[in-house]
């Protein structure tokens, strides 16, 4: 009996222990929450980085946001992305892949760049510098997110500061010119917070320069041209911007120490690859073939314009891709159009220790000083006459050769010219384009159904631009169904 | 405490693998229990007899002869009645004893039997009777009870089956051994005879496995699958989910994937829930925290799989039974039991059931020229240089080899007064159809129970696993295996003449950025390794008469290792740039304690059992993975974590808690036989959701009606058993992401983690993922369950019928995620609400004398439906197919869970004409470039133009019905058992054939496009040849819906035993020869590789072909032997 006794006494005891409360009460190991981050100045700045990561995310920037300017007479898309074939002959509908991919990584910029905006003002101790730099960053990114957004959608939702805050988000859109008027909020705060220019540790990082910049092109599409002018010519007086020395140097390796590159994705071998070098060189070498250059391209070029070579790989170029000690050449095989972007094809020298292949250390250019150049000369000559840009059309030709001719009271027709010649497959020809078209400076649909702004195996294919269908890409279809009613599809889809 | 434990285990695995790997060259051998049909016959029979003067012994032997009773009685006392004369006319066998035995004696009418009582005068004549107890086959039976009817003297037999007991010689014995029928033998002055027992015919005295505890399967009220063991061993497959395929109704297994070792998922009465709606397995009272801890272990340690699938019977589990419980019961020793030595050893071969015909070389060659020249554009290269128009590799059959499986185990079991054990070893071994693929385990079971004193028993069960794996990715559409196998050019060599591997790189933009599949498998160098403990202890103490107390602590704890070699490749289109060495280890465990009480107790007609008590368990898990980039040296020698030139990674979590606290009772209550219920609830807490919301409350009760057991139906006598249940209850769910209710941040370094690059160095980021829920809390099920049970010709036919209806509330779900909310993972919400009801039949059928035979039938009819998700037009994607991201599965309020969503299509066109005259196309920008040989796609919401927006459901994967036929056949030595599984009203979304006739890609194409469209009438199904995607003739869409019907013969085996007489001289008491074949055959219309898909992305997306791994036909030749 007295052993029964003891078992019963050991049996409440140990249920007694074993019903400890605290086996459901647990803490999460390693893991940060909104609790107990964003709030030290390492918190923000790391934020801030977050933010810049995006830039390099594979359904952002380096394929998603190339698709946008495959429909231009540039290049063809190339690849087996038949969504892609599809923003090219402009035959989307509203459940196209790339438009949908597009969308989300834009507004998780905004949120990301909201979410510092907010932390940054709870830091009880912070550097005066790093906070002004990094609410900067923060303005600016969020600008840009909504800058991709208003070009690509029109009309698209803005996420206030309070929305944010609530989770809110199932918000319904706001005309195109609310958001550029967020746009240009966000760009000015940005222009007040924003250093001129950065140490060596802290190059990549976006600055006051590049908020004017797309400040800048902002008021080109906007069509306020004598506030793009004022804004432009602040960057273009400012010698933390000046243009490279040479047009080359700015997609080689040594661009990321050049002052001409305002905006850039910024890679590191084997932490962040460079996409669009993946993208843009051919499969033989490494990368994947896409975008390939077409003959109205190559054909824009003058005689002795030298970057027609940096920007085009063309039959019987040679290029050192690193595998021997031989330069390679390119062949017709290499490409469904004969050509592709040299920009993008940096590689490692043969015997470099560094590395072999693609160079991934090699930052892409993603807004040059010499584009918001050509864009105060567009709004002079617009504003003024022609003639008014000549200066600095002559400046950026003359960078890229003293053998160029200098213009002399050029008009639209040789803005156009040098803006294409200069800026090639830097996404601008589509954008550009579209913008001329509407106020009738060139009839976009005419250009898009030359045979030279088609692949050889586009040929058979009319491409039909309508107006003002086309100027803007669908919504995306699952985001209307997602909605409930909410968000509403874009005209004409 | 848990170090200690977890060092244990490894320590311990060393030794016993050792032991195992001695194994491997030993010997095998096969055991089946054959199902013994009883002769036992009840009648009502009536007589006629005209006897003169004849002994009453004589009249009962003839009596005897002419009908079903048996009669016992002592000779010398019958004797003594003398001759009588008897003539009687369609009497009774009342009426007959009557008049023979005239009141001399007494006796008693038992409803097989008669008892004639001995005469009083003999009743002190004690004897020793000695006797043995054997089965039908002449093995000897150990621990049987032997009883002196009417006393409450007895005895047990030993561990030769022999018993010894003081009987009178006139009195009877009555003969009980769980499994067999009772036997009243006659000692009629005898003092050595042998008793063979019989083994029951039907189910009904057979004890099932519930919850902490065990119930005779008579009284259950709920409703519960039992499988033995014995009717899924030695079948060649690498876990008992795949062998309990059809056995039981409302329990489907849905193969995911064909590799060595892939574990299928087990949907009981549907799919519950959008999350984890795999059932819960309890293996010997150990809850697994994974439920791919089946694959670990041998089946043919298994004693029976009970699947409990009504909330009655699976509610004292209620924390995690919202999908089922499947309880796994390994085998244990018997006390007194001799000692039993088994070994299986089988060894087979496979191959795939089925290739895919693709174009050949030439072929293919001039379709792709083809869509040049319809297109009106100049050929491209590759197209234009006849290489390529010269076949060299059929891709297939250049991967898909023979595999392989080799089984060897060993058990060995017996016991002693006191003691109890059952020992194990055993070697899996499979190698797949696709070399390097691979599934190995070597397991050992150690299970023993100890009688320490009369007052406490204790016990303990262990099982160590090693399990080895490799397999290949056959899910994605850009790098999978087979589906590169599928798309590959037929005209690039396996292996250039160069020795390099042949590459489609030097034109990847026309033959397709896939590299090739032969050079992915040369090239492998990747395995997993698993190293697992499942082991419990318990102590049961008998506190007061019928109050039992038990305890019982359970741990369960897995270490894995991962190695993944990929060595620089830069001659295939998807380069690898250089040589990577990822290296992981995972560590995950848990331990269990369950205290609880049973009350087991019988007052006049009522019996009661109570069971309660208390469950705690917790989990614990942690990573650590590392890879170098850059192996100067790539041989194999050289490939270690060390050797790579740059750190890439090193990441590692630590102790990632999860907790569950839980009280239970269940109360169980008889009423003469005839009135049965059962009352169930469970309260748990558990750490997955915040303060305040962790407990739930899940209650459930079950009543029985057996029909049978009522005087009304004693006359109906073709009615053996007849049993109505019903019942109702609750079940919980949470096997959802921890910590929802708290945000995540992420901090990390490069690419995917947030980081970034300044000043050319790495940058560390941060971001928000994830938002928080504070108020998530337990997702519940609610059931209800009605069943009726029915058993015909004495037990020998037995059916039931079961109607459920499985209501899930509260379902988590992720919230809307609209795309303005970016990147952000929304945490789930108890939103939506789900149904699943349906109905489940069995028949079963015993029979034969000579020839026995049963036939086992299921089938289980379930409808799914989601009832309520965010909204009306709210849907849940699922992921996309292809290169263009194509959706195929959406689950939508209304509609089954994973249901096909896209455009539906009426054809093709044929004619210009017909692409003029649509009112289709009326509105739609792209009609210009539509041509005659384009897919013509229905404008669903009548707007004028084919978009988005004509989307709609497309079909239902999930079946309608699956079947299960199961049949055996004995005829002397021989044995047979089939095992037909069938699933029936499902759709199949075959995403292969999508893209392998879609011309505008880059990759090889299906055959069947040589009968493409080339001019009016030509084709109605198979599009023109074009670069064209202006229509996008390969959309989503219901050209490539296929019904998924099928019925195939799982299992087929063959085995013969050699006679008891030729065994004993080779000193083996049982040897058994068998064939089997695994997937014999199939009859199905599918296309593709195989009807059984799977799940591709969790429960939402499910039966779509991405090119899985092919079903697998095995055969294999074994042997069991007992020693």
């Amino acid at each position: 009996m007295k052993t029964k006794l003891t078992l019963y006494t050991l049996f409440l005891i140990v249920i007694g222990t074993a019903s400890c409360k605290k086996d459901l009460d647990l803490d999460q190991k390693g893991v940060y929450n909104t609790d107990n981050y964003f709030k030290t100045e390492t918190d923000i700045v790391n934020g801030v980085s977050g933010i810049y990561n995006l830039l390099q995310q594979e359904d952002y920037i380096s394929h998603a946001e190339t698709t946008f300017d495959v429909a231009s007479d540039d290049y063809w898309r190339s690849g087996d992305h038949s969504e892609d074939e599809a923003i090219e002959n402009l035959t989307y509908d509203a459940s196209n892949a790339q438009v949908n991919y597009s969308w989300r990584y834009k507004y998780e910029t905004v949120n990301r760049s909201t979410n510092i905006i907010l932390s940054i003002q709870k830091i009880p101790t912070m550097s005066a510098a790093i906070k002004a730099r990094s609410l900067g960053e923060a303005y600016f990114m969020r600008a840009f997110g909504y800058w991709r957004l208003m070009l690509i959608y029109g009309d698209v939702p803005i996420i206030t500061d309070e929305d944010y805050a609530n989770l809110n988000f199932n918000i319904a859109k706001s005309t195109t010119e609310q958001v550029r008027k967020q746009i240009e909020s966000d760009l000015l705060k940005a222009i007040d917070n924003l250093p001129e220019s950065y140490g060596a540790s802290d190059r990549g990082r976006v600055s006051k320069g590049t908020a004017l910049g797309l400040l800048t092109k902002l008021y080109m599409y906007w069509e306020k041209l004598p506030e793009a002018i004022t804004t432009g010519e602040k960057l273009i007086a400012n010698s933390n911007y000046a243009l490279a020395a040479t047009y080359t140097e700015n997609f080689t390796r040594a661009n990321v120490n050049s002052t001409e590159i305002l905006m850039s994705v910024q890679g590191l071998q084997n932490v962040v690859t460079n996409d669009y070098t993946i993208y843009y060189i051919p499969r033989a070498w490494g990368g994947y073939g896409f975008s390939q250059p077409l003959q109205g391209l190559a054909n824009e070029f003058e005689a002795n314009d030298p970057r027609k070579a940096a920007t085009l790989l063309s039959v019987g170029d040679q290029i050192d891709i690193g595998d021997d000690a031989n330069t390679d050449t390119f062949t017709s095989d290499l490409s469904s159009t004969g050509f592709a972007f040299r920009k993008y094809a940096v590689f490692y020298p043969f015997g470099s220790t560094e590395g072999s292949g693609p160079d991934h250390n090699y930052a892409v250019p993603l807004m040059r000083s010499a584009d918001i150049y050509l864009l105060v000369a567009e709004a002079k000559i617009r504003t003024q006459g022609a003639g008014a840009g000549d200066a600095l059309i002559n400046q950026v030709r003359r960078r890229a050769s003293s053998a160029l001719a200098p213009v002399s009271g050029a008009g639209m027709a040789q803005l156009i010219h040098e803006r294409r010649v200069e800026l090639a497959g830097e996404g601008e020809r589509h954008q550009d384009l579209m913008r001329w078209d509407k106020v009738n400076l060139v009839n976009i649909a005419a250009i898009y159904n030359l045979p030279i702004s088609k692949a050889p195996v586009d040929q058979g294919k009319t491409v039909t631009f309508l107006r003002p269908k086309h100027y803007y890409y669908p919504i995306p279809q699952v985001e209307i169904d997602k909605s409930g009613g909410i968000l509403k599809q874009n005209p004409n889809y | 405490m848990k170090k200690i434990k977890k060092a244990i285990a490894v320590r311990n695995a060393r030794p016993v693998l050792q032991f195992i790997l001695l194994m491997k060259v030993a010997f095998l051998f096969v055991m089946v229990t054959c199902l013994q049909v009883s002769a036992h016959v009840y009648s009502q029979q009536k007589f006629s007899l005209d006897l003169k003067q004849t002994e009453v012994s004589s009249i009962l032997t003839r009596l005897q002869k002419e009908s079903d009773y048996r009669f016992f009685y002592n000779y010398a006392s019958i004797k003594k009645l003398g001759k009588v004369n008897l003539q009687v006319k369609d009497a009774s066998i009342d009426e007959v004893l009557k008049a023979i035995i005239d009141n001399r004696l007494p006796y008693k009418i038992a409803d097989d039997h008669v008892v004639v009582f001995y005469d009083p005068e003999n009743m002190n004549a004690q004897l020793t009777i000695r006797g043995k107890v054997v089965d039908k086959n002449g093995l000897t039976l150990i621990g049987v009870s032997v009883k002196l009817q009417g006393t409450n003297v007895g005895a047990t037999t030993n561990a030769n089956g022999e018993f010894s007991i003081k009987a009178p010689d006139n009195g009877i014995l009555e003969i009980s051994y769980i499994g067999y029928e009772k036997q009243i033998v006659q000692i009629g002055g005898r003092t050595s005879f042998t008793v063979t027992m019989a083994e029951t015919n039907a189910n009904l005295n057979e004890v099932v496995v519930v919850g902490y505890g065990t119930t005779k399967k008579i009284d259950v009220t709920g409703s519960i699958a039992s499988v033995k063991g014995s009717d899924i061993q030695n079948l060649p497959v690498s876990s008992v989910t795949q062998a309990l395929d059809g056995r039981a109704s409302g329990v489907n297994i849905v193969r995911n994937d064909g590799s060595p070792g892939a574990a299928s998922s087990i949907r009981i009465r549907g799919t519950g829930t959008i999350n984890d709606a795999n059932p819960l397995v309890v293996i010997d009272g150990v809850p697994s925290s994974n439920p791919d801890a089946l694959s670990d272990v041998n089946p043919n340690d298994i004693a029976s799989v009970e699947i409990l699938k009504d909330a009655s019977s699976s509610a004292i589990y209620g924390t995690r039974a919202a999908n089922g419980v499947v309880l796994v019961t390994t085998k244990r020793g018997t006390y007194s039991q001799k000692l039993t030595t088994t070994i299986n050893a089988y060894t087979g071969i496979s191959h795939t059931t089925k290739y895919i015909d693709l174009l050949t070389a030439p072929d293919l060659y001039q379709l792709k020229r083809e869509r040049y020249t319809n297109d009106n554009v100049t050929i491209e290269a590759p197209w234009d240089d006849p290489y390529y128009s010269t076949q060299r590799t059929d891709w297939q059959r250049a991967i898909l080899g023979t595999g392989k499986v080799n089984n060897a185990d060993i058990s060995i079991t017996g016991g002693n007064e006191t003691s109890t054990y059952y020992f194990s070893s055993s070697y899996y071994d499979e190698k797949g159809i696709l070399d390097k693929a691979y599934f190995k385990r070597f397991s050992t079971r150690i299970n023993s129970e100890h009688q320490l004193k009369p007052w406490i028993k204790v016990g303990q069960n262990i099982q160590l696993t090693y399990g080895e794996s490799n397999s290949y990715d056959n899910l994605s559409s850009q790098t999978g295996l087979l589906f590169s196998a599928l798309r590959f050019n037929p005209a690039i060599p396996t292996v250039n003449d160069d020795g390099t591997y042949g590459s489609s790189k030097d034109f990847a933009n026309q033959l397709g950025d896939i590299n090739s599949p032969y050079a992915t498998i040369q090239q492998n160098d990747a395995y997993n390794r698993k190293y697992r403990a499942i082991a419990n202890v318990f102590a049961e103490i008998p506190i007061y008469k019928d109050l039992k107390f038990r305890a019982n602590y359970g741990f369960d704890g897995t270490i894995g290792r991962g190695y993944q070699f990929n060595i620089m490749d830069t001659n295939q289109a998807r380069q690898t740039t250089n040589s990577t060495l990822t290296q992981s280890e995972t560590e995950t465990y848990s331990n269990l304690l369950d205290l609880f009480l049973t009350y087991d107790k019988t007052i006049k007609k009522s019996h009661i059992t109570f069971t309660g008590g208390y469950s705690s368990q917790n989990f614990r898990g942690s990573n650590f993975s590392a890879a170098r980039v850059g192996y100067d040296n790539a041989t194999t020698a050289q490939r270690v974590l060390s050797q790579g030139n740059t750190l890439l990674t090193a990441a590692g979590t630590a102790d990632d808690p999860t907790g569950l606290q839980s009280v239970f009772g269940r109360a169980f209550y008889d009423y003469d036989g005839r009135f049965l219920a059962t009352l169930t609830f469970r309260a748990d807490g558990s750490s997955r959701f915040a303060p305040g919301n962790q407990w739930g409350y899940f209650p459930a009760f079950s009543i029985g009606w057996r029909i049978s057991n009522e005087a009304f139906m004693k006359d109906i006598d073709w009615i053996s058993n007849l049993k109505l249940t019903g019942g109702w209850g609750e079940l919980g769910n949470q096997n959802v992401k921890p910590f929802q209710y708290i945000s995540t941040v992420v901090v990390g370094n490069g690419y995917g983690t947030n980081g970034y690059t300044f000043g050319g160095a790495g940058a560390n980021g941060a971001a928000i993922t994830k938002t928080a829920n504070p108020d998530i809390t337990w997702e519940r099920a609610a059931m209800t369950n009605v069943s009726l049970e029915a058993g015909f010709l004495k037990n020998k036919l037995n059916t039931s019928v079961t109607y459920f209806d499985k209501n899930t509330n509260d379902m988590l779900i992720p919230a809307v995620q609209v795309g303005t909310a970016g990147l952000l993972t929304p945490p789930d919400r108890n939103i939506a609400t789900m149904n699943n009801h349906g109905i489940e039949l069995e028949i079963n059928y015993n029979g034969g004398n000579e020839l026995k035979y049963s036939v086992g039938a299921n089938a289980s009819f379930v409808k799914n439906k989601v009832t309520k998700l965010y909204g009306p037009n709210a849907f849940i994607g699922s992921t996309v197919y292809g290169r263009s991201s194509q959706e195929i599965s959406r689950t939508y309020e209304g509609q089954s869970i994973a249901s096909f969503y896209g455009w539906k299509t009426a054809g093709l066109y044929q004619t210009q004409a017909e692409i003029d005259a649509d009112p289709s196309l009326s509105n739609d920008s792209r009609k210009s470039a539509i041509k005659p040989g384009d897919v013509r796609f229905v404008d669903v919401n009548g707007d004028g133009l084919i978009d988005g927006k004509d989307r709609t459901y497309l079909g239902n994967p999930n079946p309608k019905a699956t079947v299960g036929l199961q049949t055996t056949l004995n005829y002397k030595n021989f044995d047979l058992a089939a095992n037909f599984t069938g699933s029936f009203g499902l759709s199949l979304y075959n995403a292969d054939r999508m893209q392998g006739i879609d011309p505008t890609y880059s990759f090889n194409l299906y055959a069947e496009t040589i009968n493409r469209w080339t001019g009016p009438g030509t084709s109605n199904t198979i599009p023109r040849m074009t670069l064209d995607r202006a229509n996008d003739n390969y959309r989503t869409s219901d050209l490539f819906i296929e019904s998924g019907n099928y019925f195939s013969l799982k299992n087929l085996t063959i085995g013969y035993t050699i006679p008891a007489t030729l065994a004993k001289k080779t000193t083996l008491s049982n040897l058994r020869f068998y064939v089997s074949g695994q997937n014999v055959f199939m009859i199905t219309n599918y296309s593709g590789y195989t009807p059984e898909l799977g799940y591709t992305n969790g429960n939402v997306q499910r039966g779509v072909d991405v090119a899985q791994y092919p079903s697998v036909r095995s055969f294999t030749f074994g042997l069991t032997v007992k020693l």
